[in-house]
């Protein structure tokens, strides 16, 4: 029944990232191409963790804790760089 | 599944290679490197995915911004 579930939940996080997806191919502007990216980055994040749970393995979690601290990174620099343009948004 | 990942990571590719803006394909690349990064983890590669992870998002996407804001925006053909 667990595992079901976990599987379940696999395919649900898989077609959500599907969605984000469009959205950040289709966003018009920079921001929403940001947005998605980040909540694509939090969609990976579920989906690292929930596959550690399913395998009982610790090292996806490292590569769950790794990823977040660098993709934090990642954004920051996106957005400073977003912070100093005059454009439209 | 991996197919349906191999398929964002190929859109996302041709997206980033076509795209007027350098930002937008900067943000592309991101977003492929978080999904590579999955890819590695489901095919039970997770020292390559600490890696991908760690110079793909962070280093790399941080190298472009930089890029990009040291140099003209050219905004002739929007």
């Amino acid at each position: 029944m667990t595992n079901f579930i976990l599987s379940g939940m696999k395919y649900f996080l898989i077609v959500f990232a599907t969605i984000t997806t469009i959205r950040l191919l289709l966003g018009p502007s920079a921001s929403d191409r940001l947005v998605a990216m980040n909540v694509l980055s939090s969609i990976a994040l579920a989906l690292l963790i929930l596959w550690g749970v399913t395998t009982k393995n610790v090292l996806y979690l490292d590569v769950a804790l790794v990823y977040d601290i660098f993709g934090f990174l990642g954004f920051l620099a996106i957005t400073r760089f977003l912070k100093n343009t005059k454009d439209k948004l | 599944m991996n197919i349906l990942l191999l398929s964002l990571i190929l859109c996302l590719s041709i997206f980033s290679l076509i795209a007027k803006d350098l930002l937008h394909a900067v943000i592309a690349l991101s977003a492929i490197s978080i999904l590579s990064a999955l890819l590695f983890t489901f095919l039970k590669a997770p020292d390559v995915a600490i890696t991908e992870a760690a110079v793909g998002t962070g280093v790399s996407t941080i190298i472009y911004v930089w890029a990009i804001r040291h140099t003209k925006r050219k905004d002739g053909d929007k």
